[in-house]
């Protein structure tokens, strides 16, 4: 499902090189829930990035459902993700001006689609992680578990193949988080969707089908 | 996505209340300028309804004091034939003091139908008046030596007056004013209305009563037709000429195309003053448009690095601040065209309903060019925001 091969990430200033990842060789097949773990600024959350085309690799070869993407157009990308990918922030990332149902249909508004069928898709996936409830609500009226909940729903809104999160229970407590890794858990056994998760949580990297860990932005298991 | 936008707007009512406020008093005092512009520029289109080269006014006081009509009657009427004498002469008139660029007025209300009329301006004129100024007659006749001893007084009135009495109808035997028909006035001609305070003002509605030498002691100025070749060493001939004659008088020349260039000055002064403030505010609302713009990009660097994550390009989030700065000044727009249209709905300063329609569609144009202006480079620089950085910042 994804294929990367060989990527490097080198940052340059005027003064400094930074390497952020070096040599990632990584096969990820298709309904598989991967974990990727290692210390902080060892390059994790840049090679989600990479993955979710929202970065660029200085070097190597990314693969998508067969696809390489390192020609695509910024127009092209962008429906590539639209259609793809799916993306959970640790932070959510939700808009705090918009109830929760405008939140969730946000990708829909990117690709040909009405507004009945934006909502109905939208409540679906408001349903699927258990908020149907909160349709009218704010973020701001949300506790932190709900707002990953609603940022879960947007991931899978557009009925994504891959589901990039990164560090998705990383602002919740242990039992917020569970719930949520049970709903990405839940999403992969029954729809097959691909995920990749950063996480800090071994108990919970331990629980998805493989584990990738990072040091140094070097691949070492 | 209109929808969406115009939701994402409402919801932040109160961080858009101080922007959109800023476009509607910036719409309003557009408006304003518009509107004075659009009128200047409307009555500039008018003709003049007069001829204003190679007329000089000649103003005199202290003029020949004798209860003696006759002797008045050969005063003033040699005083014209010395003056038309000069070879330069063409034509004298004697009039009152409201002539042709001056700030003088005589206004006055008429009666028709037992129906007042104010503000309108008096003219008392001579029979060469209409010559020297080479005024268009449209209807009638002007005044002439046979007037002097008709039943009622004659008068000629001006197009604006004819419309403002008698519409479309004929204006022409029609008696004018109060008491009987002795006392009456008889219109005997409509002359085109002139502008007489200048290029940029309205005609205003006016009515010309007749004078005749016996009656010049009254009044305090002659206008003078000359040919074009009447030059400064003229001037001071004529001037001569006038003051020999009118020894106790002061005699003063001007010459009604400087009158009329003064007088244009006088007018164009408060719009100027009025367009020099108007562009400081614009000036101000396109720093505070600009910087309000850029200051939300940067305050939803977040939001933006979001869209361009779940399938926004660049091209899209940069167009969709452009139109969020647009819909906001449409919902100011709405507010502002509320009260603009209550001027022609009023009637308030009695301008043409057209004037204010012109100047409220231009002001219209001019604030989404503005906004559409301020709102692009903030645009362009989020369109520029990488999503990686801008999704990690947060």
């Amino acid at each position: 499902m994804i294929r990367l091969q060989n990527i490097e990430k080198v940052y340059r200033t005027s003064t400094v090189e930074t390497l952020a990842l070096s040599s990632i060789n990584l096969d990820i097949a298709k309904g598989e829930f991967l974990s990727i773990m290692g210390p902080s600024g060892c390059g994790k959350s840049t090679l989600l990035n990479i993955m979710g085309l929202l970065d660029a690799p200085s070097k190597g070869d990314i693969k998508i459902d067969n696809q390489k993407t390192d020609h695509l157009s910024d127009k092209q990308l962008a429906a590539f993700r639209n259609k793809k990918l799916g993306f959970i922030f640790q932070s959510y990332h939700l808009i705090n001006d918009l109830q929760v149902l405008d939140n969730v249909e946000l990708p829909l508004l990117y690709r040909d689609s009405t507004a009945k069928e934006r909502k109905m898709l939208a409540t679906e996936a408001l349903e699927k992680v258990g908020l149907a409830n909160r349709v009218k609500h704010f973020p701001n009226q949300l506790s932190g578990g709900q707002k990953q909940r609603v940022a879960i729903a947007r991931a899978i809104v557009g009925r994504p193949e891959i589901i990039l999160a990164d560090e998705p229970t990383g602002n919740l407590d242990s039992a917020m988080g569970s719930e949520i890794l049970d709903i990405l858990l839940q999403l992969n056994q029954k729809d097959g969707t691909t995920i990749v998760m950063v996480t800090h949580d071994e108990n919970m990297a331990h629980k998805t089908h493989r584990l990738v860990r990072l040091f140094d932005g070097s691949q070492v298991q | 996505m209109f929808k969406h936008l115009f939701k994402l707007i409402w919801n932040k009512k109160k961080q858009n209340f101080l922007l959109m406020s800023e476009i509607l008093v910036s719409f309003l005092v557009i408006f304003a300028v518009f509107t004075l512009v659009v009128y200047y520029y409307h009555n500039y289109k008018k003709p003049m309804g007069l001829d204003y080269q190679g007329v000089w006014v000649i103003n005199y006081s202290n003029s020949y004091q004798t209860k003696n009509t006759d002797s008045l009657n050969l005063y003033y009427s040699t005083l014209v034939q010395t003056i038309k004498s000069l070879p330069q002469v063409k034509q004298v008139s004697f009039t009152a003091d409201n002539t042709p660029f001056t700030q003088n007025m005589n206004t006055g209300g008429i009666t028709f139908n037992n129906k007042k009329m104010d503000g309108n301006n008096w003219y008392t004129v001579d029979d060469n008046y209409k010559n020297v100024l080479n005024m268009d007659l449209l209807e009638g006749r002007w005044f002439n030596k046979g007037d002097y001893a008709t039943k009622s007084k004659p008068i000629v009135i001006n197009s604006d007056l004819k419309e403002k009495l008698f519409g479309n109808g004929s204006a022409l035997g029609k008696l004018i004013g109060d008491g009987d028909n002795k006392s009456k006035m008889r219109v005997i001609g409509v002359v085109q209305s002139i502008k007489i305070k200048g290029d940029y003002a309205n005609t205003e509605a006016g009515l010309y009563q007749r004078t005749d030498t016996g009656s010049f002691r009254w009044l305090g100025k002659m206008l003078v037709k000359v040919t074009p070749d009447a030059d400064a060493t003229f001037e001071g001939k004529l001037y001569k000429t006038v003051a020999n004659y009118m020894k106790n008088s002061d005699v003063e020349i001007e010459h009604l195309a400087d009158k009329r260039v003064s007088i244009n000055y006088f007018t164009l002064v408060p719009i100027i003053v009025l367009l020099i403030v108007a562009c400081f505010l614009i000036i101000n609302v396109a720093l505070g448009l600009f910087g309000v713009l850029w200051y939300n990009i940067n305050k939803r660097r977040g939001e933006i690095g979001l869209r361009r994550a779940i399938g926004a390009t660049g091209n899209s989030v940069s167009s969709q601040l452009v139109f969020e700065a647009m819909i906001l000044a449409t919902l100011s727009l709405i507010i502002g065209t509320f009260f603009a249209i209550q001027f022609p709905l009023l009637n308030v300063f009695s301008l043409p309903a057209s004037v204010y329609i012109i100047a409220l569609f231009l002001s219209i144009i001019f604030i989404y060019l503005l906004v559409f202006v301020c709102s692009l480079h903030p645009g362009k620089q989020a369109a520029a925001i990488y999503p990686a950085v801008a999704l990690h910042e947060e």
